[in-house]
């Protein structure tokens, strides 16, 4: 990956198939995701949070597999879900920090000039003819601005369910049909006791700050393990039988 | 009617009494007013002396328990990681002389028993690998300056087991602020001027400089060596211990790092001198390194010099500090009314930190077993006092167990300390069992131990101890013995690998903090 600075200029005869991507998500289990995603996303995926190797602190993630670099969505040539979320349909572009040392806060457009989506046969440009903005490149600009202002009420989220101690490991421990056990560590959720123990001033707390169809968002969407755990099961029959009709 | 127990009057303000208030008070809820009340009292005119600047693992707990952020305490307490102590030049003080004592207990134990496979192995061939290395991965994080957990790991939460290195004055004002501000603990800022006693003999209440009478149904004392209300005032005799550990002077300096990113090393090292040893403890700006000797077989110049050989060039600027050490304890540690917490009850020399983990374990026990009324108090004080000998014992043991295994000649100091004489009843027996087994939980047998078996194992095996396993049944666990030292491998190779260096988690920590999940 080699991040640089959008320009309209220098980059304005890239040409960029946007279809691909959804392939670097191919071995991706975590995709990042902003509050405004959950309603969407709780549709398809179990929304977890986990905590940045980096930092340790809390994100959220959508979660795509049931083991690190498993992603179960992944068909092959693309992504089988009816919802993808903003950080894959925005690559190959990706949201930098203007002068780091400067400590200043001015996001930048930034684009990874090393992406697979950079291809001749690629159908978008970043400009059109006239050198104004292309459709396309407004689309992502609006997934951007979305991912950066959704990033505040994702913080504030997890700020919250942090100051509440709602928040519990998740410890999945599952038998595949095949009889294969697995151990996924490292995830968290939205603790649904605690939740519906907490006291009115602290529910209405979550209310007032717009947060309460998050957290049942993210509660509901837990159900969503049990499609990782069928498609895990389907993958795994069809591994079985192609290596039968290998013999 | 009998006379309820509703508060307790802590007299010292350094690490044992603030560590106490806030041991007790977290137990007994005194901040929401209807536990127990505490109140401390201490001077202004009176420094702390600060010793324990090493803990044990259990301050994990410790902290935990009283609701400390353990992040807070990174930031606050110069705090580091401590993976256990490694002894260099004990044995025969030859340079590459080493051993460690890691926290990590061996693999399997305390069911299987490593230590007797390890000795038949090491007696089969060369160069088969120490033995805190065959049976933990700690002593390779050690020596590669690794970290004991991730920047992942929860709070207080460890991938190695872990204890810590801390400033002691500046833990002191950290566990002081939450204790008054969090816990509920009051807080007199003044001089006990006097202590008066009632016809029982209990202590009554305190006179003060400015604050007029301090009273309290139990009154804890954490004066330190002056045991102003055990010692001075109930007149409860002092037992010297020195005709078993002769150590009895420290020097004292503070070593700056060469530069801000400087490794810090994540155990202590204790490096055996030529009439005493050398602490040497990494904190995140400084090192503190001191050098407990004997009086009784050298000079304070002559201290001073080995002191310099070992710091080095630095040494020049710094300002050593000398402390008189008293081995030894209270006949008893609570009589009446009055215990005794900290330097108050005793000291020893802290080859093994000892001193802090008897304050948590000493102030966790009052805690816990609080009479309710003065009239059950002496039972309960009874129990306190055999259980804290009972401790007091095993420690003199263990520190003691160090200095016999030496095979140090250099000086009369380390001869003097193999003289059988010098030697406690209750080690020499273990010593004679351990000739033929490995020590077990079956030779520690109390609810009340300090040292799991797996600590005598280190330090006997470390040093060079041979078992006679030549009379021994053969293994019926062969193969989960194997299975162990294998499981030993794959972990030392997985941690080795994963586990951050320790500077660069502990600044990860500053900036970023753990999650308490």
């Amino acid at each position: 990956m080699h991040l640089v600075e959008l320009s309209r200029a220098e980059h304005s005869g890239l040409k960029i198939n946007p279809a691909l991507a959804e392939a670097s998500a191919a071995r991706q289990h975590l995709i990042p995701v902003v509050a405004s995603e959950f309603r969407k996303a709780a549709t398809q995926y179990p929304l977890v949070f986990a905590k940045n190797p980096e930092t340790g602190r809390f994100a959220c993630f959508v979660l795509n597999g049931l083991e690190p670099e498993e992603n179960l969505f992944w068909s092959g040539t693309k992504m089988d879900v009816a919802y993808l979320p903003l950080n894959i349909r925005r690559r190959p572009f990706f949201v930098g920090t203007a002068d780091p040392a400067s400590g200043a806060n001015d996001n930048v457009l930034c684009i990874d000039i090393e992406s697979p989506c950079l291809t001749a046969a690629g159908q978008k440009s970043i400009v059109d003819a006239d050198g104004s903005d292309s459709q396309y490149l407004r689309e992502i600009l609006a997934i951007v601005g979305e991912l950066v202002d959704g990033q505040k009420r994702t913080s504030s989220l997890i700020d919250t369910v942090l100051s509440l101690d709602l928040l519990s490991p998740i410890v999945l421990d599952i038998v595949l049909e095949d009889g294969k056990s697995l151990y996924v560590e490292g995830l968290y959720s939205i603790d649904e006791n605690r939740f519906r123990s907490l006291d009115k001033d602290k529910v209405g707390m979550l209310w007032d700050e717009g947060l309460m169809d998050l957290v049942y968002s993210v509660i509901i969407s837990t159900g969503q393990i049990y499609n990782l755990i069928r498609l895990r099961n389907e993958r795994e029959s069809l591994n079985r039988a192609w290596r039968n009709n290998e013999k | 009617m009998a006379h309820v127990i509703r508060s307790i009057c802590i007299v010292g303000g350094g690490t044992a009494g603030w560590l106490t208030a806030g041991i007790i008070a977290a137990r007994h809820r005194s901040e929401d007013g209807h536990g127990i009340r505490i109140k401390l009292i201490e001077s202004d005119t009176i420094g702390t002396i600060g010793v324990g600047e090493g803990t044990w693992p259990t301050m994990r707990t410790t902290l935990k328990r009283m609701g400390i952020s353990e992040t807070d305490f990174f930031r606050e307490c110069n705090t580091s990681f401590k993976q256990g102590a490694k002894f260099a030049r004990w044995v025969t003080g030859d340079p590459a002389d080493f051993y460690y004592h890691p926290l990590v207990l061996p693999e399997g134990f305390p069911s299987l028993d490593l230590a007797s496979a390890w000795m038949e192995y090491s007696e089969q061939r060369q160069g088969a690998p120490s033995f805190s290395n065959a049976v933990s991965y700690q002593e390779a994080l050690c020596e590669l300056g690794l970290a004991p957990k991730l920047i992942t790991s929860p709070e207080y939460a460890g991938i190695a087991n872990y204890a810590y290195h801390l400033d002691a004055g500046r833990f002191v004002s950290f566990i002081r602020d939450h204790c008054v501000n969090r816990l509920g603990v009051d807080h007199v800022v003044d001089d006990v001027t006097r202590v008066i006693r009632s016809e029982t003999g209990d202590i009554a209440y305190l006179e003060t400089s400015k604050s007029g009478q301090l009273d309290g149904d139990l009154f804890i004392d954490c004066s330190g060596f002056r045991s102003l209300l055990l010692g001075e005032t109930m007149g409860v005799p002092f037992v010297d211990c020195s005709d078993v550990l002769f150590i009895d002077r420290a020097l004292a300096v503070q070593v700056p790092y060469d530069a801000e990113d400087s490794d810090i090393v994540p155990h202590t090292v204790s490096t055996a001198q030529k009439h005493g040893w050398i602490w040497d403890i990494g904190l995140q700006s400084r090192r503190g390194v001191g050098y407990v000797f004997s009086s009784s077989h050298t000079t304070a110049d002559a201290a001073l010099d080995e002191l310099q050989a070992y710091v080095g060039e630095k040494h020049r600027a710094l300002q050593p500090r000398e402390i008189k050490i008293h081995a030894g304890h209270r006949r008893t540690f609570w009589q009446g009314n009055c215990v005794a917490v900290g330097l108050a009850g005793g000291f020893l020399e802290p080859l093994e930190a000892s001193a802090l983990v008897l304050i948590e374990l000493s102030a966790e026990m009052i805690g816990a077993m609080m009479p309710a009324t003065r009239e059950t108090m002496d039972i309960i004080a009874k129990r306190f006092n055999e259980t804290t000998q009972y401790r007091w014992d095993r420690i003199i043991d263990f520190l003691k167990l160090h200095y016999i295994l030496s095979k140090r000649e250099d000086s009369r100091f380390w001869i003097d300390n193999r003289a059988p004489a010098s030697i406690p009843d209750s080690l020499k027996e273990q010593i004679e069992l351990w000739r033929y087994r490995a020590p077990g939980d079956q030779d520690f047998t109390s609810n009340n131990e300090m040292f799991p078996a797996a600590s005598y194992q280190y330090v006997l095996f470390g040093m060079g101890f041979r078992m006679d396993t030549s009379e021994r049944e053969p293994n019926r666990h062969a193969r989960a013995v194997e299975q162990a030292f294998a499981r030993n491998e794959s972990l030392k190779a997985k941690w080795t690998k994963t586990l951050p260096n320790n500077r660069h988690l502990i600044s990860k920590i500053r900036e970023f903090g753990l999650q308490r999940i």
